[in-house]
């Protein structure tokens, strides 16, 4: 190893804190304190993009004691200082622009907690503890995003909501503490590494209740079905967009790296009922990702649509992690393979999601600052006006609607999959496999409102009265970097499967190693044309499944072609002309279609599922 | 040579396509409605006619790339169509999830282009057409499952072919009826033609398509059409292997018309239901296939 994680990570919080401290003082001359802000959070997230990168590809650090805290930086948690830190620069460099939106607040707030918000993440990904270090940072992390949450603090509704995600974070934080109090022998200050042990001492039903109380506190975060609902909608929908993306982006996840972490390393060798929980995570999961998304289906808020779809999208991911955690246990050689590519197809949704939702929300963030509305039974028609940010939007949609060849294909196909392999014993399995089938289908449908109705079908020429012009260039960079990563993911998924399987077997302490010690790349999973096949033990010559993004692309392509070509060979004249409307000459804004009409006979079977919207 | 497959795929599929659409306009016209009818050739007629027409575009991207997309993604899906049960060499680099996935690339292709269209009329189709698919994708997913759970393969030849290869259980039989009651849902005819409901909404999400992106999307139609159809035969008819390639394809060619007769059939005696009404008639579809499932997990 040759360079020390631990000072690089202090200097890169060193690097957080000073901006938390100069910047503010600066606010004053708004796109200074901007540029500021983009240049110090970039050269801390540069600082841990290169510890991500280490402790991934050449090892992490053994648990070591920090300024009398204990961390832990392995290929694990480099992975979320990886996605945290990446989408902070975007973030930050948005703001840059985007800011100059609220012409009527104060930046100083802004630009104290966005750089403490980042640090506070860092912190819940790297310390080794579950109680002073985490409590630390879950608190900073937790004040900092409320304070961001709430910075249009003028707009009516806006301060309830953010003190609602306040309590309940803070009850999150409650209930994970008090979880480990339940830990025989638990003392305060105890590294993940002796909780092991004390957990194996601990008996069946306090075990439990650790668990399943750091289940829920994690659940909360993760926005798990049905404490999700509680808050994620409201505080996502009415923080400013670049907040929004890391809100979705990449804050939630750390709930995932807690239920990861806890359900895969903090378990002790006898006692600990995996199957059990594996089901109950699962099922939540399923639960989470078919709720989820159907409330997000009835919403026209575009960035309530968003966060809804949040967590909708958390669903796959919790339904990976439970889906691991019963394959690992299964006593079938068949099942237990398939864990690897469960938990594999979680972590590259939790990637995607984080490249994905934030560039919804930041082309979101754009729509509002050039229109001024997000409400979608207002927007339409936006294609024409706003080229670059409609195709960025477009390959978002796609990406989140799980097209092949987009990224979030690739990550959907690993975690259905398995799942449907897996029912070949598990009836449960296969049907929760079915649901996230259909669910993605319902995720469809939902980004197709959300993209038909902001830029293609009409209604900003009747319901925006100022004129609407493209973002400017510092707003479309960050979208345009993160639309490329989007396609990236999605046509080489053998490069972030081998990277996962690399993080995976070096994950020393964790259950999954074990499993993942047989898995080398030419034995089951097999790259194919950059695409990844795979065949499971017993079936050695039979491939189990398979996805090649790339070549999918280039047959679509080849295809495309041929369309084309016959589309030309008759010869015919192309005219432009304005719709016709039965003899309406044009279309007004009265006989729209909008986006609350849209899927009526579906919204109303699914009006159970709660989140129901009025007019 | 394997490459040969691929182009007899979508040889056949791109040929044929019309003519078996003639011959349910033929079977509708003298076998249900005592008229005359068209030729057997009508459908080529109508394209080779529309390919040549005047083509009007209200001038946005969306509009333009539509009709393409959608007749690229169908021809994707054939390209990994085991016709002939012969599992071609470019289906080992996707499995059936790929290919369901695809087959939904078509119908977001239709919806973006109806919505690119700013017609209401569009609008109002694209979403029956949305919830048309959400509803019937789950059914066309779980035939392929029930071969999938069993043989432990997600392989486009392997769990195709393991559905009636094992016998016909009774999870096999459910399936089977299943999907022959969402066949017409599938192929988009009466009684389940609610996303284009010609005299209704007159033809929906194509209302503002003309000349040669009408004949695209009149093609995608006709393909996913015999999709639907030929993936009936290739599922619930156990492989008669003749050795003879060129045999195969054309026993299967057989069966696919019979499962044409049946679509004209059930097309033209049937009165078009609403979408509430179709929504709870899919309901029970994914009932009855989740429990063939259930069956098949259990060996039965």
């Amino acid at each position: 190893m040759n360079i020390d994680l631990y000072s690089s990570l202090q200097i890169a919080m060193a690097i957080l804190l000073g901006s938390a401290v100069i910047v503010p003082l600066l606010s004053g001359k708004r796109k200074l304190a901007g540029w500021l802000n983009f240049i110090l959070v970039t050269a801390a997230a540069v600082v841990l993009l290169n510890i991500s990168f280490v402790s991934i590809f050449q090892g992490g650090a053994a648990t070591q004691k920090v300024l009398g805290v204990y961390m832990l930086i392995d290929g694990f948690s480099g992975f979320f200082i990886g996605i945290i830190s990446f989408l902070a620069i975007m973030s930050s460099f948005y703001s840059i622009q985007y800011m100059e939106h609220y012409a009527d607040y104060k930046l100083w707030s802004y630009y104290l907690c966005f750089p403490l918000f980042i640090l506070g993440m860092i912190g819940i990904v790297t310390v080794d503890d579950l109680s002073t270090g985490f409590t630390i940072a879950w608190q900073i992390m937790t004040v900092a995003s409320y304070f961001l949450i709430r910075f249009e603090y003028k707009e009516k509704g806006n301060i309830r909501n953010a003190n609602k995600y306040l309590i309940l974070m803070e009850l999150a934080w409650v209930l994970i503490l008090a979880g480990t109090f339940f830990i025989s022998g638990f003392s305060w200050g105890d590294s993940l590494h002796s909780l092991v042990e004390k957990l194996g001492a601990t008996s069946g039903a306090s075990l439990f209740i650790v668990y399943g109380l750091i289940l829920i506190g994690f659940g909360f975060k993760a926005g798990m079905f049905p404490f999700g609902q509680l808050w994620l909608p409201d505080a996502h929908s009415i923080a400013p967009s670049p907040i929004s993306a890391l809100l979705s982006g990449v804050m939630i996840k750390t709930g995932v790296y807690g239920i990861i972490r806890t359900f895969f390393w903090m378990v002790p060798k006898e006692g600990f009922n995996g199957m059990v929980w594996g089901i109950i995570i699962a099922s939540f999961g399923a639960v989470t990702l078919f709720v989820g998304t159907t409330q997000a289906l009835k919403q026209h808020d575009a960035k309530r649509l968003h966060a809804y779809h949040s967590i909708g999208q958390m669903g796959y991911i919790i339904l990976g992690i439970g889906s691991a955690l019963v394959m690992l246990n299964s006593p079938s050689v068949f099942v237990k393979a398939l864990s690897v590519l469960a938990i594999i197809g979680a972590m590259y949704h939790t990637l995607n999601h984080t490249v994905f939702k934030g560039l919804l929300f930041l082309s979101t963030g754009s729509v509002l600052y050039a229109t001024g509305t997000k409400d979608l039974n207002k927007l339409g028609g936006l294609i024409k006006i706003m080229p670059v940010t409609a195709l960025v939007a477009g390959i978002a949609s796609l990406s989140i609607a799980g097209m092949p060849s987009f990224s979030g294909f690739a990550s959907k196909w690993t975690i259905i999959s398995s799942d449907i392999l897996a029912g070949n014993q598990s009836l449960m399995l296969a049907i929760f496999g079915i649901i996230a089938l259909f669910t993605s289908a319902v995720t469809l449908a939902s980004y197709v409102k959300f993209f038909g109705m902001t830029f293609t079908s009409s209604g900003v020429e009747w319901t925006v009265k100022k004129e609407i012009k493209e973002v400017p260039w510092t707003m479309l960079l960050p979208k345009v970097i993160l639309a490329m990563l989007c396609l990236a993911q999605g046509l080489l998924p053998i490069l972030y499967f081998e990277t996962f399987i690399g993080i995976f077997k070096n994950s020393a302490g964790s259950s999954l190693q074990a499993v993942f010690g047989d898995v080398s790349l030419d034995n089951y999973i097999v790259n194919s044309a950059m695409g990844v096949s795979v065949t499971v033990p017993g079936l050695e010559g039979a491939v189990s499944s398979v996805a090649v993004p790339l070549v999918v692309l280039i047959i679509l392509a080849a295809a495309y072609l041929f369309a084309w070509l016959l589309k030309k060979s008759g010869g015919a004249e192309e005219k432009e002309v304005p719709t016709w409307l039965c003899g309406y000459q044009d279309l007004n804004n009265n006989n729209r279609y909008v986006a609350h009409n849209m899927y009526s006979a579906f919204k109303k079977a699914v009006k159970w599922t709660g989140g129901n919207v009025k007019k | 040579m394997d490459i040969l497959y691929v182009a007899v795929n979508i040889l056949v599929f791109l040929l044929l396509a019309p003519f078996f659409d003639g011959v349910v306009r033929r079977i509708t016209a003298r076998v249900v409605q005592s008229r005359q009818g068209p030729p057997l050739m009508q459908t080529y007629y109508d394209i080779f006619k529309l390919l040549g027409k005047q083509n009007l575009t209200p001038g946005n991207v969306g509009f333009k790339i539509a009709p393409l997309v959608a007749l690229a993604s169908i021809i994707s899906v054939i390209v990994f169509f085991p016709l002939g049960h012969e599992v071609n060499v470019l289906a080992g680099y996707a499995d059936i999830i790929t290919v369901i996935y695809l087959l939904t690339l078509g119908g977001v292709a239709v919806l973006l282009g109806a919505l690119s269209s700013k017609n209401t009329y569009a609008s109002l189709g694209s979403s029956r057409e949305m919830i048309t698919m959400i509803m019937v994708e789950p059914v066309l997913a779980m035939t392929f499952i029930l071969g999938a759970v069993k043989i432990k393969s997600l392989g486009i030849g392997a769990s195709v072919a393991s559905v009636a290869g094992g016998g016909y259980g009774a999870s096999v039989i459910i399936m089977l009826v299943v999907y022959l009651a969402a066949l017409q849902a599938f192929v988009g005819r009466q009684p389940f033609d609610i996303a284009e409901a010609e005299v209704e909404i007159l033809e929906g999400p194509f209302i503002e398509f003309s000349g040669p992106n009408l004949a695209l999307f009149k093609y995608y139609m006709l393909m996913k059409q015999m999709f639907y159809a030929a993936l009936f035969v290739v599922v619930f008819i156990p492989a008669i292997k003749t050795g003879y390639y060129g045999f195969d394809v054309l026993i299967q060619l057989a069966f696919v018309s019979l499962v044409y007769v049946l679509i004209a059939v059930l097309g033209s005696t049937h009165p078009r239901m609403r979408i509430d009404q179709a929504q709870k008639f899919y309901a029970v579809l994914i009932a009855a296939s989740l429990v063939a499932i259930g069956l098949s997990v259990y060996g039965i």
